[in-house]
């Protein structure tokens, strides 16, 4: 789709100086959104900057027609989109990409770094929890960063958090892959994977790769989420691909905006040298 | 009442109107045709074809400047082989001219590329001959900045096609009518241009280029005007047609390439912000010639000439 959406809410959640946002967009694209996919967005109406700005979904709303957007304040991109309120309309394409598989039933891990816990908001929300008990490994900076970027829903939505902070703020200090490290080692670890346990990750390039490292050693089937500079969008430009290797041993690209942004984390390549 | 003529010539190559993508910007026609119905468009070029498969350059392989885009893709594409097998087919169902652009890193890739395209294979209008490409280390953009090797080259595709032969021209030369005479002696029957500008740009932070491969292509409303002035000098200096393109993201954009002297003017970098722009800036060159009074848009190609 490429339409106009109206902006139903678009300000500063959290401690002021984490910069992060929420984006609530109303329209039809809601109707057809999978967890997983993202909006490429218009931030501009001048041509500086040029190019939209992929955001992952956090939050899709069927009935009434709402998609939910977190955004962090990094660049001049996401500065203009801050000055958006209430009422305005917004470009998007979208919704664009593959999404994550959503377990009907079973064990679901999930584990991510930093903003990377906003697209997997999503696949939290399709989830029907009475059938799929989900375990979430978050890492972040700090305890600020962590409450700004909602940890409060996570904690009120009866999902199993773990969490780890770089300066000890909160949790374990250290990297969320120690918490994964901790965690297939540990004996619980069985009973999760006789229930059919999967697994989704989200995050900074070398939190993934050790994700998926850790995760296929212990035969856990993990889907990872993406992230690239992206110009079109929709498949056209290759702009933004990623390096993966075929079941006959052959490495070839895929686009993350076109057969991404989520991927089987055991086709990625991560330390591609071409 | 609608009565401006938009059909346009290109020597013996008639476009319905003179609106169409750039190669490297619309994939193989597929990735749009949800946003922009081809149907619409004068015609499309595809991605740069080479004889064998690429993977191209390693990521990052864009780098957002002001008013414009660095690439370093690096030609990656399916090869010949299976764009002819799986590509070629679809392509030859979309109801527009379809234009397949090829690159080589020598004289022989470009005759093997050339002769494995003729007025026989439906579904195809014409060849557009890439010697501009600045992202790969050899061949590429060499052909295009020696004017000797790309009237070598553009001989060597002429020989081996009976189709419409575009010679696509690099913005990296010092003189851009040389090149230009070049390729018309070489046989083109068409000029395009501009490819892009070679350029980079470097992350303050990490101090190291922002692209994996450094240097890249530089597209988007930033070049324009040095697109503007080559068409303006190449319609001065040769008497072939030309696709003028370049940054064009308006029907204003359009229309200042078209009185500069491009016949057609092709779209590319503003599809990725606007998938509508080839229609509105259709919609806006024809509202143009009604409103100066030309029946015609053949009339307004080259009027800033004296």
């Amino acid at each position: 789709m490429y339409l106009k959406v109206r902006v139903i809410e678009n300000r500063s959640i959290g401690h002021p100086a984490q910069g992060i946002f929420r984006l609530v967009l109303s329209g039809q694209a809601a109707k057809i959104a999978k967890p997983g996919q993202f909006l490429h967005i218009q931030v501009s109406d001048t041509y500086d900057p040029l190019l939209r700005r992929p955001l992952s979904i956090a939050g899709i709303d069927k009935n009434k027609e709402e998609i939910t957007i977190y955004y962090k304040l990094l660049g001049r991109g996401t500065d203009l989109l801050t000055h958006f309120k209430e009422n305005d309309y917004l470009s998007i394409m979208g919704p664009l990409g593959s999404e994550f598989t959503v377990p009907q039933q079973g064990e679901l891990l999930l584990i991510a770094g930093g903003i990377g816990i906003f697209p997997l908001y999503s696949l939290i929300q399709a989830i029907d929890q009475e059938k799929v008990k989900i375990h979430l490994l978050w890492g972040g900076e700090n305890i600020d960063f962590l409450e700004s970027a909602d940890l409060k829903y996570l904690v009120n939505s009866g999902v199993n958090v773990k969490i780890s902070t770089m300066d000890g703020s909160l949790g374990h200090k250290g990297l969320v892959t120690d918490l994964l490290q901790e965690m297939v080692q540990d004996s619980s670890m069985i009973a999760l994977r006789c229930n059919n346990l999967v697994s989704a990750a989200c995050g900074p390039k070398g939190m993934l790769k050790a994700t998926a490292e850790i995760c296929l050693n212990n035969d856990i089937p993990l889907e990872v989420s993406l992230e690239e500079r992206m110009a079109c969008g929709i498949g056209a430009c290759l702009g933004c691909v990623c390096t993966v290797r075929g079941a006959d041993g052959t490495v070839k690209r895929k686009r993350v905006c076109k057969e991404g942004p989520v991927f089987r984390a055991k086709e990625v390549v991560w330390d591609a040298e071409c | 009442m609608r009565n401006v003529d938009m059909r346009t010539e290109l020597g013996e190559l008639i476009l319905r109107n003179p609106v169409v993508t750039s190669s490297g910007t619309y994939g193989f026609g597929e990735e749009y045709a949800p946003y922009c119905p081809v149907s619409i468009l004068g015609g499309i070029t595809v991605k740069g074809i080479t004889p064998l498969p690429r993977l191209g350059n390693p990521v990052p392989r864009l780098a957002e400047t002001p008013s414009g885009l660095l690439n370093s893709v690096g030609l990656e594409n399916p090869g010949l082989v299976e764009f002819r097998n799986s590509y070629l087919p679809k392509l030859a169902l979309l109801d527009t001219a379809v234009i397949v652009n090829i690159s080589g890193f020598s004289p022989d890739d470009y005759t093997l590329l050339a002769s494995s395209f003729q007025k026989k294979d439906t579904g195809i209008a014409a060849l557009e001959v890439n010697i501009s490409c600045p992202n790969i280390k050899h061949g590429g953009m060499a052909f295009g900045t020696n004017p000797r090797s790309a009237e070598e080259v553009i001989e060597a595709v002429k020989k081996n096609t009976d189709l419409p032969v575009i010679a696509k021209l690099s913005p990296n030369v010092t003189d851009i009518v040389e090149m230009a005479k070049a390729v018309e002696s070489g046989g083109a029957d068409i000029i395009s241009l501009i490819n892009t500008l070679l350029g980079m740009s470097i992350d303050i932070q990490t101090q190291k280029p922002l692209l994996a491969n450094k240097m890249g292509g530089l597209s988007g409303p930033a070049v324009r005007p040095v697109a503007v002035r080559m068409v303006y000098q190449v319609y001065e200096a040769v008497g072939l047609p030309i696709v003028g393109m370049g940054g064009i993201s308006t029907w204003q954009d359009a229309v200042e390439f078209m009185l500069a002297g491009a016949s057609a003017v092709s779209i590319g970098t503003v599809n990725f912000v606007n998938p509508l722009a080839p229609v509105d800036i259709l919609n806006g060159i024809e509202e143009y010639c009604l409103k100066k009074g030309y029946r015609s848009v053949r009339e307004i190609v080259g009027l800033a000439h004296e």
